[in-house]
């Protein structure tokens, strides 16, 4: 495995691969690489630079370089899956809390099977899950619930009942991306539905407020726990109930 | 000739800090050089209001809490001086029309508060996400009535002291200081003295941010890789 390269703000990356170091003084006159920056890097000049903390990663296929942090303030991206709540309604759709510098805006058409005739009616206070279409520095985001390509829902819109709690960006994104432990414990243990959002939000419905409560507290828990440390938490929590 | 607290001239009080201790705040830091001890919080990139919005940056912000009593004159300075100094090294233009607030408590104060408050900031700032051009790392020397020069001073040696120097450097930047705060009676040479000292001195604190900063990210990768 290789090994880790924490970098801090204003280290300069040295991206040449190692391969290419070797061979540095036949190939001076190399096809130039296209690098691509991602989150945590910014050019400068000539340099590659970190801007944010965080674990250095780079893909050798695509060339892609990134820096993986943790944080808790959500920065919105298109085509990302977003928990959030109704906080105002106008009259072309509703403004969303999506735990972004500015709310985002949600039509009233980004639903399924939604025409000017018959829209869906969401109070202010309703949590919904939607996924990010149109993120940038320069306009507020806005948001959808559903599919704009198949003009299904696809587990997008309004949730019902349930709870809704915050988390770390971290945590999320590993809720989300990998088979996360402390989801298939619980499972094992109690029926609940759960919706992430990688804006750090989650949504959990269970069959009672105890058992909802004890399956947000699972998922609170395990940010720092290994997939056994998981397994032994759930199992602790389940026993109590 | 020897210090209260038998420390060499050149030689920094015990560093301590931990990150992410505050549960609301987007980012916080708690640095500690000796006694003198500051907590930081960072909030943001969050909505800032129409009159106080930049179009094309974001705005900072900065809030100052004494540690007795209510904030005075000698604190909105600060407040002021630090806004300066990070307004330039935050890439606020990856954030326009909102505002990054950070407010720095002053738990204990005992010399050298301003470098333990912009230090405890930097660190803040990293916890938080904010993107930095840099690391922004600080400290304090102050010049004695006997001439010698004495790194990181208490609030005892300051009181005593002719002149009082805070610096405070960009990491990796060979350009000037990004702050630079002098007071009382001191030559040119005097000046310059300190100015060195200070600059490895914040290599020093540079180094122990990194341990600190390289901890926390561990913690945080060791568990993603699982």
């Amino acid at each position: 495995m290789a090994s880790v390269k924490i970098v801090l703000p204003g280290d300069i990356i040295d991206t040449r691969r190692e391969e290419d170091t070797t061979q540095q003084e036949s190939n001076v006159e190399d096809e130039a690489t296209v690098i691509r920056l991602g989150p945590g890097l910014v050019q400068s000049s000539e340099a590659v630079s970190a801007v944010t903390a965080g674990v250095l990663h780079s893909n050798s296929e695509t060339n892609r370089w990134w820096v993986a942090g943790n944080k808790r303030r959500y920065v919105a991206a298109v085509g990302e899956p977003v928990v959030g709540v109704v906080v105002a309604r106008h009259g072309e759709g509703y403004r969303v809390d999506i735990g972004s510098a500015h709310d985002a805006l949600l039509s009233h058409l980004a639903f399924e099977g939604a025409t000017k005739r018959n829209k869906p009616n969401l109070a202010v206070g309703t949590v919904v899950y939607g996924r990010v279409v149109v993120a940038n520095s320069v306009m507020d985001p806005e948001i959808e619930c559903y599919n704009s390509n198949t003009g299904k829902s696809e587990g997008y819109g309004e949730l019902s009942e349930g709870f809704m709690f915050k988390c770390s960006l971290g945590l999320a994104r590993r809720l989300i991306d990998t088979k996360a432990p402390v989801l298939a414990a619980l499972g094992n243990g109690v029926p609940f539905e759960v919706a992430v959002g990688v804006n750090g939000r989650v949504w959990v419905n269970a069959g009672s407020v105890a058992t909802t409560i004890l399956v947000a507290n699972a998922i609170r828990n395990s940010e720092y726990l290994d997939a056994k440390q998981c397994r032994q938490m759930v199992k602790e929590l389940l026993e109590k109930q | 000739m020897s210090r209260p607290d038998r420390r060499e001239a050149s030689q920094l009080r015990a560093l301590n800090c931990s990150l992410g201790q505050l549960n609301r705040a987007d980012g916080s830091a708690q640095f500690s050089a000796g006694n003198t001890s500051v907590v930081s919080g960072i909030y943001g990139p969050v909505e800032a209001k129409v009159y106080e919005e930049k179009l094309d940056r974001a705005v900072v912000e900065v809030k100052f809490r004494p540690d007795i009593g209510a904030p005075t004159t000698k604190d909105k300075w600060m407040e002021s001086a630090i806004r300066n100094t990070f307004e330039r090294e935050i890439l606020a233009h990856l954030h326009p029309r909102t505002l990054v607030q950070i407010v720095i408590q002053l738990r204990e104060g005992d010399g050298s508060v301003d470098s333990a408050a912009i230090n405890a900031t930097s660190l803040a700032l990293v916890d938080a996400g904010i993107p930095l051009k840099c690391m922004i790392t600080a400290a304090t020397c102050a010049v004695l009535p006997d001439d010698t020069t004495v790194v990181d001073p208490t609030q005892e040696e300051i009181d005593a002291a002719r002149s009082t120097h805070t610096f405070a450097f960009a990491s990796g930047s060979s350009t000037g200081p990004l702050y630079v705060d002098s007071r009382g009676d001191f030559t040119m040479d005097e000046y310059n003295h300190c100015y060195e000292l200070c600059a490895l001195a914040t290599e020093r604190v540079l180094a122990f941010m990194r341990t600190a900063i390289e901890g926390k990210v561990t913690k945080e990768a060791k568990i993603s890789a699982a």
